[in-house]
């Protein structure tokens, strides 16, 4: 039996491996690829392409992956010193996840891809968090991610899948300022949104934590099993 | 518009970028590149999911470049220069098995041309300088050889067989990059149609009774001249626009 084909966003980066050093390289981290094959579906990584979108003919689900920052230019804000953009990402993902909310493919948005859901929605983002909230829980230090509990709204989708277990890891310093046509469905204690929806779509989910470092069924479950044809 | 789905085979293993060293599944921008220059759109097949469900979904597949393969596939011994990587072997094998069984168009890259003589029950030298007397199919790590300042190590001629495909595509003569040090010695059921004239080192293997499938044994991809991938696509295009056979459940 064919596995629903889960399409996941790349990063674009100049990477060091065996005798190469700052070659421009497509990559994902592998937990993304294993988090969706232990929910019984079958990933292709997206490298990105601002040509055309045809290829979502091929799939039946979308994993919007994390990553650096949207460039402010997409939400009407001038660049603060602290942002750094991927321009080709966002070249690529945002008319991806347009023609993707279109054509009502399952999507999940990870951390960045929450980000880019939400400014498709026509929503803005804050570009340093610690500016706005006055502390550094949301990425305490390099590389380390920040744990807290995530308050959830009642019969959303995500409190659903969630269950009691309402501890997260996050890892970014830019947050949603405003929505957009998204439902905010969960908050952090400090009233940051941690998790969007569109209730009026079959799958439409994102969360600025990272579900994939704990291979979380719950969600790449439930992305899989909204994918199945 | 509709572009050719391409599948890519890419690499899964440590990488370090920015603050982060990790287990990723990669490939050099350069190949994507090659394929979008050409007309297709490049997904990544990874080989942490072995798989060849994900096949049914492509109009092509090229297989990249890479470490080696393990000589178990062609019963040997492992010689101590080889750098064998077994996930993507396993995943390799088995994705070129399933792609010729339906006759997907296929381009094989380096380590890919290798990959389609051993899944076609070939064989490889495992290292040329024990064969040839020299390594100049082999770059100085980390080098471009088509650079205007390079060593002539990893930089030669290939000629074509006359009538081939190879011929048709690139013509009686080229000049290619080169980064290898093992090479074909058994092509399986394909056709070796160019060499390196210096040493008779296989360059170019093909089946032209098959849709598509040819392997070469340098790099276009990291070059301007990307009349393979130009001609992957054009296969895969004429192959998506015929309609894709119907398989049996």
């Amino acid at each position: 039996m064919r596995r629903p084909i889960i399409g996941i966003t790349t990063y674009v980066e100049p990477a060091a491996w065996g005798v190469w050093q700052d070659l421009p390289t497509t990559l994902l981290p592998h937990a993304y690829v294993e988090a969706v094959t232990l929910a019984g579906g079958r990933a292709v990584l997206l490298p990105p392409d601002d040509a055309d979108v045809d290829f979502l003919r091929t799939l039946d689900g979308l994993v919007l992956s994390g990553g650096a920052d949207l460039d402010p230019a997409l939400y009407g804000a001038e660049a603060e010193p602290l942002t750094v953009a991927r321009t080709d990402r966002d070249a690529a993902e945002l008319p991806l996840t347009r023609a993707a909310l279109e054509a009502d493919l399952p999507i999940l948005g990870v951390c960045r891809g929450m980000q880019v859901l939400v400014v498709a929605a026509g929503g803005t983002l804050h570009q340093h968090l610690p500016d706005v909230l006055g502390h550094e829980k949301h990425r305490p230090a390099p590389a380390v991610y920040g744990t807290h509990a995530v308050t959830l709204t009642a019969g959303s989708r995500i409190a659903g899948l969630m269950g009691d277990d309402l501890e997260i890891d996050c890892y970014h310093h830019q947050g949603v300022a405003d929505p957009g046509s998204l439902l905010v469905t969960g908050r952090a204690e400090d009233g940051l949104p941690e998790a969007v929806e569109d209730p009026a779509r079959r799958f439409v989910l994102g969360v600025q934590w990272h579900p994939e470092v704990h291979r979380d069924k719950r969600l790449f479950g439930a992305l899989v099993d909204a994918a199945r044809p | 518009m509709v572009r050719p789905l391409i599948g890519l085979t890419a690499y899964a293993q440590q990488v370090k970028y920015g603050n982060n060293d990790l287990q990723a599944g990669m490939l050099p921008m350069t190949y994507v590149k090659a394929v979008h220059a050409t007309g297709g759109r490049a997904v990544l097949i990874t080989p942490d999911d072995p798989g060849t469900d994900v096949l049914d979904s492509l109009d092509g597949i090229m297989f990249s470049g890479g470490g080696d393969i393990d000589p178990v596939h062609w019963n040997e011994e492992l010689h101590p220069a080889a750098d064998i990587d077994e996930a993507r072997d396993t995943s390799e094998l088995m994705l070129m098995k399933a792609a010729l069984d339906r006759d997907l168009p296929i381009l094989g890259v380096c380590r890919g041309l290798q990959v389609m003589a051993v899944a076609s029950g070939g064989s490889l030298h495992q290292h040329l300088p024990d064969v040839i007397g020299h390594d100049r199919h082999r770059a100085s790590p980390g080098t471009d050889p088509l650079a205007a300042d390079a060593s002539a190590y990893g930089r030669h001629d290939v000629v074509t067989k006359p009538g081939s495909q190879a011929a048709a595509l690139l013509g009686e003569r080229l000049t290619v990059n080169s980064f290898h040090h093992q090479g074909i010695n058994d092509p399986g059921t394909f056709t070796p149609t160019g060499w390196c004239p210096d040493d008779q080192v296989i360059e170019i293997i093909e089946d032209p009774d098959r849709y598509f499938a040819l392997g070469v044994q340098w790099h276009p991809e990291r070059t301007g001249d990307l009349r393979v991938f130009a001609a992957l696509a054009e296969a895969a295009s004429r192959r998506y626009r015929a309609g894709r056979p119907v398989l049996a459940a």
